[in-house]
């Protein structure tokens, strides 16, 4: 709606704050412990004792009804909208019977089991009682482990072998613990209800019969997504009746009048269509709580482009005199409430991607269908909510195109100063739908593409199965170990291909050569097992309610997404640590076959002892002394642009019918840390088992000498547009650079620069005082931390140590 | 956009031809430069100044040739520019290494052996071309910002004819161009970059010649007077004041500077308030210099304020450079 923003509004949500119910969840979810709850089992348990014998499709939705109609609820003081998957402000619920024995240490006792998870999490006697007979229960009837004994059948313990090689993340069984991950069709939803959709599934088997079809999967399909939106009404109205029955015995008329509100509103929707903002709020979240019971591990609250489907509600309350700062906390309170959803991830997960509370995202700007770009002030709301709230999730992607209006980027460098974490981040709008249509997605469904987990791009409409192929992301490091050592990983096991002792190439070219085949190897052999293990998958789990609720074409289809479907299945895949092997492949081709300074056989010495012995140290810094991606050297940048191509060209070109493309995405979250265990020293001169490059794009650590908009130039002139959807660059700056008006101006035209140049993604990481104090203790992480003072030019890490906190004083007194 | 003004030419004249071999020690240039002029700069500092203004914070500016700087906590003592320098000027001491400023030639062999970016290199001795290629390679950031390039220092104005070139190619492909001066040059190096600059940051440190000759070394009459030399010529003029406690912030002083700006007309009433910092400290230490204004107190944001508020009074449309 461009040309319409009303910059009243945009002012009077300037000054909101939140509000005093907001104020008392984040107190209580601050100070809450953080619980596993068992609740959940007591009832998949029972439910699937009691339906033995049915069809798979049926059992699962009775399962979550089971849930549903049983699971304890309970509504807070501060709740205005209500719904939480357990009792706890900080609640986390299992999932052992879509993982299976998935919690390290729930077998042998409470200490072990505490243990492994995060220190913080409480479990009480009584609940771990309960997990381990929901875990003998279950034993036998889940995909994780049916998939891992299909595996050893196929290639022995060479799966295990992988995973302990860190060569792809962030283990196998992650990827089979059925994260299809999908954004709910917020739009429908909303529009007809859950009523709606149990309409036309009763005509859709209507139909069925009067067609005289003959496949009973797709009546079951359907009769059983009955079920679970007839139990999600159902556990709507157990909350509708609980607000009234508290509503009796409460005495403050505020509290009261507020429970009164609830119960109407719970007792209208998900049911029906939302008629304003405070039901449409209240019926997504019912929709995200029932998706969440259904499968409690990774998956995610995700909100889609909650600026596009919630505006009519938005300003037609507005109109009709609801108060914005009333709209405003109940939006926060949903916001705050999906963002802090905890779950337990295996213990290998953990490693890697180091969260707690689960990733979600909420989308904000970014074309519409008629090539205008769609930004409002429910856009500008979302973003100031987001800087009060101050959490780590949601992510929040502003989808840029050169159309983004200037208000919003400043809203959006403004929130990213609050947070200071990297929220939000810009992805280019226009790289992400042409990626979509080059891959034959009509344009009117790409241009509706939203954020998924962290940095990923997806389309509402279909299913991502993220990590269902056993894959996710492959450690091209860790291939380039391999390729340096003839196959064999850090744990001394021929987990690769035989690809020759390096000792004896040649040229550059055959170790080049070797490199690829050895990728080629791996990545089939990852693709293939995925591919298994999507196959085992729907023998042992269904998922009725995502389905439905979140793919369209499952409801004409009559097909649960857990199978996989052309219509509307999705696969990406991340190569990762790209720009580690490319740094790694110009020094060893400088060093070892140019300028022929050391030998492949001396070379590999010095990696193999990690730099250790007399001339180690020297080495190394002859490694890093090689040109280096981040610096605008083309030498480098182009060696970057060569592996991403033909890396992207190995992946997308396996052929695992029906899908013969795969997506290359490169994400990145915490996973450096983790990949980096997997690999040995470096010729780009990375130490042993240290963090690889972060995100996708970003400069090897520390080694982007010449600036910050040298390493932009960089990442134009390798620019992975042509390969993948995305590229993640994380770029570092010390607070002080964003002082004034004037300055945030300057990052808004930086941020443009990049971005109008061909840029995909790019986000700031504003260094707190936590952060540059890390930096003092640990300069060789920050050589690239620029101070920047009028007519003043130094790099942190050269400055004394008062002058540092000289910095750390001016960057906490910034804005 | 091209705009290349037509100065009023007085007693001086425009540089005829230029030949593409001009030369200077240019010790770093600075991408993502926000404080320098408007939009996004690259700054290019020019090594050299005529002054030596106490509380400088580049001090690996003053001298105009190449230096070589030891930053010492990074130092971990290994030897290798011990070993690497043929002239003996690192002398080992006590737990650290020490340059002799007498016996160094700055060749930076030292610089190269040393692992730990311990030893730096102030100055590079580059031709107007060189450094042309590397700032156009921000072009981007300039068109999308309406930022350019800015020479500083160190005293880019002792480098006329370089910086005519360097401007003359910026204007060509559209990029903006300004310059940080002291101001203490010769009036023709000022008439030299005219046509070419669009516009100057120009210091005015203190009225009082006295005091100026005591804090900066030299007195202050060449500096007015080229002040109003560019205000007459209608070139485009921010001056800008590096805020001194106890030095250039009393009530007198800043009358004083008022009063001058005023006296220049309508084109000279533009002035940015640039607060002491100390964050050159680091530079002196590198250096073996001795820095005076080390305990210098930051001055208060109130105070800042304050003097800014003081100018706004005075009439003249005063900014803080932040």
């Amino acid at each position: 709606m461009p040309g319409t923003i009303d910059f009243d509004l945009l002012e009077k949500i300037d000054n909101l704050e939140l509000s005093e119910l907001n104020k008392a969840w984040l107190k209580a979810m601050r100070a809450a412990p953080w619980r596993i709850y068992a609740d959940r089992e007591i009832w998949t348990v029972k439910s699937w004792r009691e339906t033995e014998g049915e069809d798979l499709q049926i059992r699962r939705a009775k399962l979550l009804q089971c849930i549903l109609d049983n699971i304890e609820i309970k509504i807070h003081p501060f709740d205005e909208i209500v719904g939480r998957p357990t009792p706890g402000v900080i609640g986390c619920p299992t999932a052992i019977d879509v993982c299976g024995d998935y919690i390290p240490g729930i077998l042998e006792g409470s200490e072990e089991i505490e243990a492994t998870l995060n220190a913080s999490i409480k479990i009480d006697q009584e609940d771990l009682e309960i997990l381990r007979e929901s875990v003998k229960t279950f034993r036998g009837h889940t995909a994780p482990e049916m998939t891992h004994k299909a595996w050893h059948e196929l290639v022995g313990s060479w799966a295990r072998d992988l995973e302990n090689a860190k060569l792809k993340d962030p283990s196998l069984d992650s990827a089979i613990t059925a994260q299809s991950t999908s954004v709910l069709s917020w739009r429908k939803i909303l529009a007809v209800g859950l009523r709606g959709y149990i309409e036309e599934c009763r005509q859709k088997i209507d139909q069925f019969i009067a067609d005289g079809q003959t496949d009973m999967n797709k009546v079951y399909f359907w009769k059983s997504a009955i079920i679970v939106l007839e139990a999600v009404i159902n556990h709507a109205r157990r909350y509708a009746a609980l607000a009234r029955e508290m509503a009796e015995k409460e005495t403050d008329s505020a509290a009261k009048e507020r429970l009164q509100k609830i119960a109407e509103v719970c007792e209208y929707v998900p049911e029906h269509p939302a008629r304003n903002f405070h039901e449409a709020l209240q019926s997504m979240a019912f929709c995200n709580l029932a998706k969440m019971l259904e499968n409690p591990i990774q998956n995610y609250c995700h909100w889609g482009r909650a600026d596009q489907y919630l505006y009519p509600y938005f300003i037609n309350d507005l109109k009709n005199g609801v108060p914005l700062e009333k709209m405003a906390s109940q939006l926060a309170d949903l916001i705050g409430r999906w963002g802090t959803q905890t779950f337990i991830s295996s213990s290998s997960q953990k490693e890697s991607h180091q969260i707690n509370f689960g990733i979600n995202n909420i989308v904000v700007g970014g074309l519409n269908k008629d090539k205008e770009d769609a930004s409002n002030e429910l856009s500008y709301l979302i973003l100031h909510l987001i800087s009060l709230l101050k959490l780590s999730s949601p992510t929040v992607t502003v989808r840029w195109n050169k159309k983004t209006p200037k208000w919003l980027m400043k809203k959006a460098i403004l929130t990213n100063m609050a947070t200071r974490g990297g929220i939000p981040l810009f992805e280019n709008d226009e790289v992400v739908i042409s990626s979509f249509v080059r891959d034959g997605i009509p344009f009117e469904e790409a241009v509706e593409w939203c954020g998924l987990g962290c940095v990923y791009p997806c389309l509402p409409t279909r299913a991502e199965h993220y990590g269902a192929e056993g894959i996710a992301a492959i450690n091209l490091a860790g291939i380039l170990h391999l390729t340096l050592h003839n196959g064999i990983d850090v744990n001394g096991k021929q987990v690769g291909l035989k690809t020759g002792d390096p000792r004896n190439f040649r040229s550059f070219d055959e170790l080049y050569e070797a490199f690829l085949k050895q990728h080629r190897h791996i990545c089939h052999k990852v693709l293939w097992l995925g591919g298994v293990a999507r196959e085992v998958q729907p023998n042992y789990l269904r998922l009725p309610l995502l389905s439905i609720l979140g793919i369209e074409a499952s409801m004409d289809l009559g097909q649960d997404l857990l199978f996989a479907h052309p219509d509307y299945s999705m696969f990406g895949i991340s190569d990762r640590a790209i720009i580690d092997v490319a740094d790694s492949l110009t020094a060893i081709k400088r060093i070892v076959y140019e300028k022929k300074i050391m030998t492949m056989d001396e070379l590999l010495q010095v990696l193999d002892s990690n730099f250790a012995g007399e001339h180690g140290e020297e080495i190394r810094q002859i490694c890093l002394a090689q040109p280096k991606y981040g610096n605008d050297i083309p030498e480098a940048d182009e060696m970057v642009k060569r592996v991403s191509r033909d890396s992207a060209a190995i992946i997308r070109a396996y052929d695992n019918s029906p899908f013969r493309r795969f997506m290359v995405a490169r994400e990145g979250l915490a996973w450096h840390y983790f990949g980096g265990l997997g690999v040995g020293a470096l010729p780009n001169g990375r130490k042993a088992f240290e963090p690889l490059n972060d995100g996708s794009l970003s400069p090897m650590r520390g080694m982007d000498k010449n600036g910050p908009t040298a390493v932009l130039r960089s990442a134009c002139n390798v620019n992975f547009n042509e390969e993948s959807y995305v590229a993640v660059l994380n770029q570092k700056f010390s607070a002080n650079i964003l002082k004034s008006e004037e300055s945030i101006d300057k990052l808004i035209a930086y941020t443009n620069a990049f971005l109008s140049n061909g840029g995909s993604h790019i986000q700031y990481n504003i260094l707190d005082t936590e952060e540059l104090k890390d930096a003092k203790r640990h300069p060789e992480n920050y050589k690239d931390l620029i101070v920047r003072v009028g007519g003043f030019s130094a790099y942190f890490v050269q400055l004394s140590e008062p002058i540092q906190d000289d910095v750390i004083y001016r960057s906490e007194f910034s804005i | 956009m091209q705009f290349i003004r037509q100065p009023v030419w007085g007693a001086f004249s425009p540089v005829k031809e230029v030949q593409q071999t001009e030369r200077a020690i240019i010790t770093n240039i600075q991408g993502y430069s926000i404080h320098d002029g408007p939009g996004i700069r690259t700054v290019v500092f020019f090594k050299g100044c005529p002054l030596r203004c106490k509380w400088c914070s580049n001090p690996e500016n003053l001298v105009p040739s190449v230096q070589v700087g030891f930053v010492e906590k990074l130092c971990r003592q290994c030897g290798r520019c011990l070993k690497a320098c043929p002239h003996a000027a690192i002398v080992p001491g006590q737990g650290i290494y020490r340059i002799n400023q007498e016996k160094c030639v700055a060749c930076g062999l030292c610089v190269q052996a040393c692992y730990y970016d311990a030893l730096v290199l102030y100055g590079e001795e580059m031709t107007a071309v060189e450094v042309f290629a590397k700032v156009r390679r921000d072009k981007m950031f300039f068109d999308s910002s309406g930022g350019g390039v800015t020479a500083s220092g160190g005293e880019p104005l002792l480098h006329p004819r370089f910086l005519y070139e360097l401007f003359a190619k910026c204007r060509e492909e559209g990029i903006g161009t300004c310059v940080e001066t002291c101001g203490h040059v010769a009036t023709q190096a000022f008439a030299t970059v005219l046509p070419v600059v669009d516009q100057f940051l120009f210091d005015l440190k203190h009225m009082d010649n006295e005091v100026h000759r005591e804090y900066t070394g030299l007195p202050n009459h060449r500096i007015l007077e080229n002040a109003r030399f560019l205000v007459e010529q209608n070139a485009e003029v921010l001056f800008r004041m590096p805020l001194i406690p106890g030095v250039n912030d009393s009530p007198e002083n800043i009358e004083a500077t008022a009063s001058f700006m005023k006296s220049l007309g309508p084109g000279g009433m533009n002035l940015q308030l640039m607060p002491f910092h100390r964050l050159g400290q680091s530079k002196y230490d590198a250096l073996k210099m001795k820095y005076e204004f080390e305990n210098v107190a930051l001055m208060e944001a109130s105070g800042i304020e304050a003097v800014k508020d003081l100018f706004l009074s005075l009439g003249i449309n005063c900014t803080i450079s932040r």
